[in-house]
């Protein structure tokens, strides 16, 4: 079993520093290894269960938060919005 | 008689007796927090201030002859992963560090609508990721029994405030074993409900569909009220149900004649302390002479149980903390040349270890071409796991086995190997993969003096008749509500 | 080599519900910054979702439109990605089983109203993100979050579509549908409906798909046009150089009429999907899928097939009618009354539509009614009143109680044909007109127009004018 390590945090965005790799990796793997015991199951698992259904809500408007609480625990914000490093797409 | 001894039940009795006020309450619970917390470290925010504006309003309630939820005027704990309108609410993380949530989880709203006092936050393991409170950011909570020892976790602080008599009450959350775990090494009651029996709004998430808040106190009577005022269905939780809950505080006054017993031999096994299984079984014994029916039988899937349980639980994990990025809320790095570097450092630097791990973990079993080996085979592993139970539950009416292998383990213990870490939950991982309740209650002391704590599992909804079994057991032991000795 | 065009869309439509998919927030368009907020669709942590009901019976009424089954037993995922407007860093979507699937749209090929099957691979909902924003006056962008929630419908075809012209006569098809069933308000300008472009090349004759690349930013029909010829130049030049075509996703940038890659394959996202655990199975009555299957209306080309059938219209009227469902209903009703199918649409497309676009105003803002118009049209055949005279009872009937016989009879506009009278009216205005007979007599003949003019004036409009004409003429030569 090996991992992408380095493709795993990038998914995550989560930085691991070179050096870390190896202690991160080995634990990982260690975790891994237990989880590999389970037994051999086969079919798939739908996700969908016909007897338990939900219960969806009205379309019926309520009140919106107040933006000042909205944007209150906000690192950085600008002219009533989040403000983020530039984004390019 | 000093207050913060008492169970809320007796509080409740005095405040409508008019023999003691909410306020005078508050002042024996703050006492005893400036006595003890420097000890034990069981909260990262106390909100005495506004505990006691709040108890002013409920004295002048009850002066006023109002009446009031037996739960008015008790003070009350709350793990610090439930959002408090206006409260700090941390996660115990670096992450969430300053985060105030503008709005109230419903439990907390049900709380404030009975006239239930916060006395503070709770603290935990860093994003309810651990079994000993070891990973909060910012303290060490000790266990009250003794300071050397780990109250437990990932509901650490919530069940070590109740041990120490910091409050009669709390509410922890558990995903694997977060709250009887604690519960067993803190010698308290603590009760983690059937998956949908209280709402999970305001509860910030670790694994969606394993989480449950649910309550603590010393004695089962205390557990029963704060379940019934905190389950129901909430429209706000689309996972949370429409059963009608039984009035579990008439439930407790019922006996254990016919009441089946059944014991899974899997949960007795080699990992299992020998004085952890004497004890549960002489409990069980005990139960048997009151008039209980005890039984073997067998749920041959528990060993695989822990793994499924990773594999769900870090996989849901990391998408539920994927929205911690610095943007809307919470720690952001301070130094970054672009918005990736923003969100890698953000997220490394706020992030403890643990965390850390099962997000990569989790990561790892969604992404592409391992989704089938891990996620898919966990997930009918779960429904193996949960047929099991209800075949198991044709056989007899609640399951008791141990709670923790183990009696509190000494700091750092099994830091080091995460595995050894996750094994502390081997005994309670089950019941939240079944979606099951399960109660921890105190069943003696191991020889090393601290607590031994039993579980009682039972089919889904059947909180009355696991909070009878425990009641039943707590009389013939003649009461649990011991606050800790920490002189 | 002869190349054929494959072209495969997705479509991203807003949803007209009053409020967010997952929460009360109201779902309006062009509110300040951050005031249709709230914990849930701001991904306050402890937040959670509560799927709103109208958003599944919109997507089962689109389903329904375009002939899919429905999975009245779905589920719905999370698409893990990182991005400031995506507050969640996840977006609820749907995955593996989508609410509607294995539908077809029938696309109009021809002025008489043939078809081609398009077909649809699957229509889900999910949720839409929020908006950045970029100014230069500073380094870094804003997050707008009260679009993130906002209820859409993904519409996904099969890569059936062969030309930039059948591209645009599907989304033409798609958007008149979703107007049809009145789920969508279908505001280009306003974003609220968004489309992916997959465009794939291959030698005529080939079966085989050529490598596909997907195009972002496509936000109007006439720029999917413009893209998809673009991309497909683009792709056709790589392989008549002998090159190969890459598969990624480019960005189309309608202002300078190019795209450019945005990633490649190699870069391709790993969402990670999986079932959304705050989220229960959605499980829809069997009964209630068929209640909305009822409800749906007579579909645009089935209309415009029967305009052209039924009423002999031309394909540019029926199309204008077909477009508006108001008008349609309109036009068919007042038809019904026994009006001319011509003479309705004349009306109609025209003066009336002119009036309602100078009113900035719908056809249900108007006192207009099918009766009316029918009404009117029967005095213009009648000759009671002229063509002319029809305007001036329209402006005055259009936003008024009154019948286009009480305007006539007001206004007096009732044509007069009694030739007496306008015999009495031409002898009136030859004599005051000499210099004009004298014109008339050295050949000027183009005087007629002008001394009919005249008549109609003495006659305050009301003389029939082609009598008129019959009589002046007559009186002249015989002078």
């Amino acid at each position: 079993m090996k991992i992408d390590i380095k493709h795993v945090a990038k998914l995550a965005r989560l930085r691991i520093e070179d050096n870390e790799m190896a202690e991160v990796e080995k634990k990982l793997l260690s975790v891994l290894e237990m989880v590999e015991n389970l037994p051999e199951l086969t079919g798939n698992s739908s996700g969908l269960d016909r007897e338990n259904p939900m219960e969806l809500r009205k379309d019926e408007v309520k009140p919106s938060m107040k933006r000042d609480l909205i944007l209150a625990n906000a690192p950085e914000t600008r002219s009533g919005c989040l403000l983020v490093p530039k984004t390019v797409e | 008689m000093e207050l913060y001894t008492l169970s809320a039940a007796e509080l409740a009795k005095l405040l409508r007796e008019g023999k003691c006020t909410a306020t005078d309450i508050l002042d024996s619970v703050f006492a005893r927090i400036d006595a003890v917390e420097n000890k034990v470290e069981a909260f990262v925010t106390i909100t005495r201030e506004e505990a006691y504006a709040k108890a002013k309003e409920i004295d002048e309630k009850f002066a006023r002859g109002e009446k009031l939820h037996p739960l008015a005027g008790i003070p009350i704990a709350i793990k610090d992963n439930i959002c408090t309108n206006g409260v700090l609410t941390t996660c115990s993380s670096k992450m969430l560090y300053n985060f105030v949530p503008p709005y109230d989880a419903t439990v907390m709203q049900k709380l404030n609508d009975c006239g239930a006092i916060l006395i503070g936050k709770a603290n935990m393991d860093e994003f309810a990721m651990g079994s000993s409170t070891e990973t909060s950011y910012f303290k060490k909570t000790k266990n009250p029994r003794g300071l050397d020892r780990v109250p437990g976790g990932s509901s650490g602080g919530s069940a070590a405030a109740v041990a120490a008599g910091m409050a009669p009450i709390s509410l922890g959350s558990d995903t694997g074993g977060s709250i009887r775990q604690p519960a067993s090494f803190c010698g308290v009651v603590g009760l983690k409900p059937t998956y949908g029996a209280v709402s999970r709004f305001g509860l910030i998430a670790f694994a969606s569909s394993l989480d449950q808040i649910g309550p603590f106190g010393r004695t089962v009577g205390d557990v029963a009220m704060l379940f019934s005022a905190i389950c129901g269905r909430d429209p706000m939780d689309a996972t949370s149900s429409k059963h009608e809950h039984a009035d579990v505080l008439a439930a407790i006054q019922g006996d254990v004649k016919g009441l089946r017993i059944g014991i899974p031999a899997e949960y007795y096994g080699d990992g299992i302390d020998a004085e952890v299984r004497e004890k549960v079984m002489a409990a069980v014994k005990q139960l048997e002479e009151a008039g209980a029916i005890v039984k073997e039988i067998s749920l041959p899937s528990t060993k695989y149980a822990l793994s499924a349980y990773y594999i769900l639980a870090s996989a849901e994990a990391s998408s539920n903390l994927a929205r911690f990025d610095g943007v809307k809320y919470g720690y952001r790095a301070k130094e970054y040349s672009d918005l990736t570097d923003m969100y890698e450092r953000t997220r490394s630097e706020g992030f403890g270890e643990e965390v850390k791990r099962r997000i990569m973990l989790g990561t790892f079993v969604l992404s592409s071409g391992y989704y089938d080996a891990y996620y898919n085979r966990a997930k009918l592993l779960q429904r193996q796991i949960a047929d099991e139970f209800a075949r198991g539950f044709e056989e007899c009416d609640v399951m008791i086995t141990p709670t923790s292998p183990s009696t509190a383990f000494q700091f750092g213990a099994n830091t080091s190997d995460p595995v050894k870490m996750y094994a502390a939950d081997v005994c309670t991982i089950n019941v939240n993969i079944a979606g099951l309740p399960g109660i921890s209650i105190p069943c003696g002391n191991g020889a090393d003096g601290l607590p031994i704590g039993l579980q009682i599992i039972g089919p889904k909804f059947s909180e009355d008749v696991l909070l009878r079994t425990a009641a039943n057991y707590e009389r013939i032991c003649g009461g649990f509500n011991t606050v800790a000795d920490l002189a | 080599m002869d190349y054929e065009i494959v072209v495969g869309l997705e479509v991203h439509a807003e949803l007209n519900t009053a409020t967010k998919i997952y929460c009360g927030c109201k779902n309006s368009f062009g509110s300040e910054v951050n005031s249709n907020c709230c914990p849930i669709c701001t991904g306050m942590p402890g937040s959670l979702p509560s799927l709103n009901e109208k958003v599944v019976d919109y997507a089962i009424r689109m389903g329904h439109a375009l002939n899919c089954t429905i999975n009245n037993v779905c589920k719905q995922d999370r698409k893990n990605y990182f991005y400031p407007d995506l507050p969640k860093a996840y977006q609820i979507s749907q995955y593996d089983v989508p609410l509607c699937e294995n539908g077809y749209l029938d696309i109009i090929m021809d002025e008489d109203g043939n078809t081609k099957r398009i077909g649809v691979t699957r229509i889900h909902i999910e949720e839409d993100a929020g908006k950045l924003l970029h100014a230069e006056r500073f380094s870094g962008s804003l997050v707008d979050m009260n679009r993130c929630g906002v209820p859409l419908v993904e519409i996904v075809s099969e890569p059936d579509i062969r030309s930039s012209k059948e591209a645009k006569s599907y989304l033409e098809g798609i958007k008149a549908i979703l107007g049809y069933l009145d789920i969508s308000d279908c505001k280009m300008q306003e974003g609220s409906i968004r489309c992916d472009v997959n465009v794939s090349v291959r030698p005529a004759g080939n079966d085989t798909f050529g490598t596909r690349v997907e195009m972002k930013n496509v936000n109007s029909f006439s720029a999917a046009e413009r893209a998809i010829d673009y991309e497909a130049q683009r792709q056709i030049a790589v392989l008549e150089k002998g090159g190969v075509v890459l598969q990624e996703t480019r960005r189309w940038d309608d202002v300078n009429g190019i795209n450019e890659v945005l990633r490649s394959k190699e870069d391709a996202q790993d969402y990670r999907y999986f079932p959304d655990p705050d989220l229960l199975t959605i499980v829809v009555d069997e009964a209630h899928v068929q209640e909305l299957k009822d409800s749906i209306p007579e579909l645009p080309v089935h209309r415009l097939q029967r305009y052209l059938r039924e009423y002999g219209l031309p394909y540019f009227d029926s199309n204008l009618l077909v477009e508006n469902l108001d008008k349609a209903a309109f036009f068919e009703k007042t038809a019904a009354l026994g009006a001319a199918p011509k003479s309705v649409t004349n009306w109609l497309l025209g003066d009336i539509t002119k009036v309602l676009n100078d009113k900035n105003c719908l056809l249900s803002d108007t006192k207009m009614t099918p009766e009316k118009l029918a009404e009117m049209i029967a005095l213009i055949d009648k000759k009671e009143i002229s063509n002319n005279a029809g305007k001036t009872v329209l402006d005055e009937i259009i936003f008024s109680d009154k019948t286009p016989a009480q305007v006539v009879e007001e206004k007096g506009l009732k044509q007069i044909s009694d030739s007496s009278f306008l015999e009495g009216i031409a002898d009136e205005v030859i004599a005051a007109n000499p210099k004009a007979v004298e014109d008339y007599k050295k050949g000027k003949t183009n005087v007629v127009g002008f001394l009919v003019g005249q008549c109609m004036r003495a006659s305050k409009g009301q003389g029939n004018p082609a009598t008129l004409k019959e009589i002046v003429e007559r009186k002249l030569v015989a002078l």
